[in-house]
């Protein structure tokens, strides 16, 4: 086993969506002699019907382990394409890498959905172990960002707890002003202003102002992220 | 033709008849206009004559009888003359030497005794042979009237006797003498006749008339002129003399008008007329001539017109087969120009049919005779294979008639030929798109059929391959991390990978269901009858590139072969090996080599042998190893089913299909064999294939 994973993340987990049942549950079986947890769906309708449950607005932290989607382009009802169009719209994208299974006539419409932000494809019929070793990869990119997302959760909810004045503070600290530059500027002691500094410190969990610009930095970038993530739970 | 050859005669011979009619008329016309000419002119000239003749004796007649009033006179005169008997002598030898006819004066007693005698001096003399005594009876009479009357008397003209035997007439005028109202006695003056009437006869006339006396009974009594009158035209007129009336006669010199001048005259005259009458007819006839000239004028031009627009070729050939007249269309149609058609040999025929054309051109000279069945023959046509000049062959429909001139001759043959490559074109092109309408339709047959075929096995395929790859998955882990579920799952691989081989094996059994009930559907059919039936199709494909079929049939005896087959496949396959064959040679092989051969022959034990033989190049060795591979294709457009199938289907009827050399060793050759009908009854479809 090559796969490694942070085991703190919880046990991956690959969503089949094939309408042919052999197809599909022969994947579900190879998946499990490597040992791999999956969930099957028969269409890409019963898919979102399950999703729209596990992410409803009561349940924000989905998904809640790295996962992946094995998708068949063609199937009746919604059809891959469609599927992979509304993930795209619910920025699920990220967490959930996207690999296409396709037949003959349909690599072109799986490349264009690979430059749209699919994970992969992979043409029928596919050489079997090399289709799991495609969809570890998609997990451990399901991980990464997951891992990404949570700590960017984490930084939010710390800034949330900071005081307007911390605030203040924190924003002259991070421009890289000395304590008496601020101080004066809020019209504050320079002790007062040590207090605050420490108190963000601490709530934000650093131990230097550079490691916080570091830090704020990268939640401005997950920020997209968390913010789509919010727009979820909205819808 | 016969029709031709009947119909003018009724119409010539009356229009011959009439116009010998209308000469004949004009000439009697002429004839009896020149004769009335000639009559009138005659008669005219007559009358003229006559005319001039009686014109002649009055004037004549007229002046004899003043002449001898005046004489009268002058004798009157003298009987007065006063004096002395003998007085008178002198005027009167005075009157006598003036006066030449009078020949003597006497006078008279009463008693009528001569008194005095004086003579003419001009000789003769008259009484000379006979005494006066003798011959004055006449003067007594007229002097008894005289007394009678009172006034001068003539006596009846008398003859006197002259010397030398000839004589003259006289005629006595008997004067009474009266003086004092008294008869003293007669003065009598003998007249000679002739002298009077030539005094009488002018110089004009005289050329031209004889005057005479006449008496009663038509004897003559004197005459004048210089020659003899020719009896024709006379004039009687009676000189009124008192006492005895002389009859005067003028005779005219001139004798019938003569024919000939009068003909002649007459002749110039018709002549002229008939000349005039010819030339209105000429000019009327030019004018007729100069309409008609400008209505064939015209109807040259329409036709011209006519023959220039049509699109169908004309062509005229004469009895030796060389062109005598074409159209612009055939012109065009052919790309050669007339000079250059008027060749013995066409250059229009293409040379690799030459040798036929020319056999069937000697035909059709030798069966001039059947000319009306020709005729029918033309309506009908025939179609043929010419050349263009650039070499290109083209299919034309040729109807043919025989020329036959304005007296029935057959001088030729005038053709229409019809350009048919356009219609060809379209033909090809249509039978083409239904060709390829049905190779597209039995393609996507094919094809639906095996993605069919595809999808269908796919999915067990898929699954087995996905279980075997976990089993071995499963296999490969480790012992120390081998799970309690390992065997379990282990099972249920090798079950479902189990049901999927079941599944596929299904699939599988239904194409070949398909494929018994196609089978069911074969039938027996003459072989000869399945190679013709693709004829037309194969041909069609031939005609572009040129190439010839020709179909190789086994002897009469064998002409009944039969086989069992499903005919659309059979057709199919036919059809392919035909096709490429066609391609084969469309490339590298001279046109005149260009042919396919379709041959037929029986293939004992039972079964009958179908090659498709072309002369192509043949079938390369790299080639030839994959030729029967599906979707191997030499031709860029190919799909490379066609043999592929084609052997399948032979397969099917239990044969192969085979190639080789073709006879000579050159291009190739494609063969089967089909079992005939009672050995595929027997049910040994699949298990004898070719013995050969």
């Amino acid at each position: 086993m090559t796969f490694a994973l942070d085991p703190s993340l919880g046990i991956p987990v690959v969503y089949l969506v094939d309408d042919e049942d052999v197809v599909r549950e022969a994947l579900a079986w190879l998946l499990r002699s490597r040992r791999l947890l999956s969930e099957q769906f028969v269409s890409a309708d019963s898919f979102l019907a399950w999703l729209a449950e596990h992410t409803a607005p009561t349940r924000p932290d989905w998904p809640a382990s790295p996962a992946c989607l094995v998708l068949d382009v063609r199937m009746p009802g919604t059809s891959g394409l469609g599927l992979f169009e509304r993930l795209g719209q619910q920025g699920l994208l990220p967490v959930l890498p996207v690999i296409f299974l396709t037949g003959h006539g349909d690599v072109p419409t799986a490349v264009a959905a690979v430059k749209r932000g699919a994970f992969d494809f992979v043409e029928k019929p596919f050489s079997n172990n090399a289709l799991v070793d495609r969809i570890e990869l998609a997990l451990q990119a399901s991980g990464r960002e997951l891992a990404a997302w949570r700590a960017a959760r984490v930084h939010a909810r710390a800034l949330a707890e900071l005081t307007e004045r911390e605030r203040e503070v924190m924003g002259r600290v991070v421009a890289g002003r000395a304590n008496k530059l601020i101080a004066d500027e809020l019209g504050i002691s320079v002790r007062t202003v040590e207090v605050h500094r420490a108190r963000i410190f601490e709530k934000m969990n650093v131990s230097s102002a550079v490691a916080l610009s570091n830090l704020l930095r990268d939640a401005a970038e997950h920020g997209a992220a968390a913010h789509g993530a919010g727009g979820r739970d909205a819808g | 033709m016969t029709v031709a050859a009947v119909l003018p005669q009724p119409t010539l011979a009356p229009r011959k008849l009439r116009r010998a009619l209308l000469w004949a008329l004009l000439l009697l016309l002429l004839g009896v206009a020149q004769t009335m000419l000639l009559m009138l002119t005659l008669r005219y000239e007559a009358t003229r004559a006559l005319d001039e003749t009686e014109q002649v004796a009055s004037e004549a007649a007229g002046e004899v009888r003043a002449d001898l009033l005046r004489a009268e006179q002058q004798l009157q005169a003298l009987s007065w003359t006063p004096g002395p008997d003998g007085a008178w002598r002198l005027p009167a030898a005075e009157l006598l030497k003036t006066r030449r006819e009078l020949r003597r004066v006497e006078r008279r007693d009463n008693a009528l005794a001569v008194l005095e005698v004086l003579d003419s001096p001009y000789p003769p003399r008259p009484f000379a042979q006979m005494p006066r005594s003798a011959l004055s009876l006449d003067a007594d009479i007229a002097c008894a009237s005289a007394r009678r009357a009172a006034a001068p008397m003539f006596s009846r003209s008398y003859f006197v006797p002259t010397a030398q035997g000839i004589g003259q007439e006289l005629v006595d005028l008997c004067v009474p003498v009266l003086v004092a109202g008294r008869e003293q006695g007669f003065l009598v003056g003998s007249f000679a006749l002739p002298p009077l009437l030539d005094a009488a006869l002018s110089a004009r006339q005289a050329r031209r008339h004889e005057l005479s006396f006449v008496e009663g009974d038509g004897a003559r009594l004197a005459r004048a002129g210089p020659m003899r009158g020719a009896d024709v035209y006379r004039a009687e007129r009676i000189v009124d003399l008192p006492g005895a009336p002389l009859l005067l006669r003028a005779n005219s010199t001139s004798g019938q008008p003569s024919l000939i001048p009068n003909l002649a005259t007459a002749l110039v005259l018709g002549l002229s007329m008939a000349l005039f009458a010819v030339v209105l007819l000429l000019a009327r006839d030019v004018r007729r001539r100069a309409r008609a000239e400008q209505a064939l004028a015209e109807a040259l031009a329409f036709r011209q017109a006519m023959e220039n627009s049509l699109v169908t070729g004309l062509r005229a050939r004469d009895l030796a087969g060389v062109i005598t007249y074409v159209n612009p269309a055939f012109c065009s149609m052919v790309g050669y120009s007339l000079q250059e058609l008027t060749a013995s040999v066409p250059p229009y025929w293409p040379p690799e049919h030459l040798e036929a054309y020319q056999r069937r051109h000697a035909a059709r000279m030798q069966g001039q005779v059947a000319v009306a069945r020709d005729a029918t023959e033309a309506r009908e046509g025939f179609e043929t294979v010419f050349m263009r000049q650039g070499g290109e062959r083209f299919p034309v429909m040729v109807y043919e008639a025989p020329l036959v001139d304005g007296q029935g001759r057959h001088t030729g043959w005038m053709s229409t030929v019809v350009d048919l490559s356009a219609q060809r074109r379209v033909e090809d092109i249509s039978r083409q798109q239904l060709d390829r309408l049905q190779a597209t339709a039995r393609l996507a047959t094919v094809g639906e059929m095996a993605s069919l075929l595809s999808h269908e096995l796919n999915q067990p395929l898929a699954a087995i391959a996905s279980y075997a790859s976990g089993g071995v998955n499963l296999l490969a882990e480790p012992d120390a991390d081998r799970h309690a579920d390992t065997p379990g799952l282990l099972r249920q691989a090798l079950e479902r990978i189990a049901e999927q081989a079941e599944r596929a094996g299904r699939v599988i059994k239904s194409v070949h269901d398909f494929v018994r009930r196609r089978e069911q559907q074969h039938e027996s059919l003459s072989a000869q009858v399945l190679l013709e039936s693709v004829l037309p199709l194969a041909r069609l494909q031939a005609r572009k590139s040129g190439t010839r079929i020709e179909l190789d049939l086994p002897p009469a005896s064998d002409a009944a072969l039969r086989v069992r087959c499903d005919r659309t496949m059979l057709e199919q396959v036919l059809l392919n090996l035909a096709r490429n064959g066609i391609q084969a040679m469309e490339t590298t092989t001279p046109l005149l080599q260009r042919v396919l051969t379709l041959r037929l022959r029986p293939a004992p034990p039972g079964r009958v042998a179908f090659s498709v033989i072309d002369a192509g190049s043949g079938v390369p060795p790299e080639v030839a190893e994959r030729l029967f591979t599906p979707f191997f294709t030499t031709r860029a457009e190919g799909m490379g089913l066609g043999l592929s199938l084609c052997r399948t289907v032979i397969e099917q009827h239990g044969g192969t299909l085979e190639f080789g050399p073709g006879p000579q060793s050159q291009g190739s050759e494609f063969r089967f064999t089909l079992a005939e009908p009672h050995r595929a009854q027997s049910g040994d479809t699949a298990a004898d294939p070719l013995a050969a």
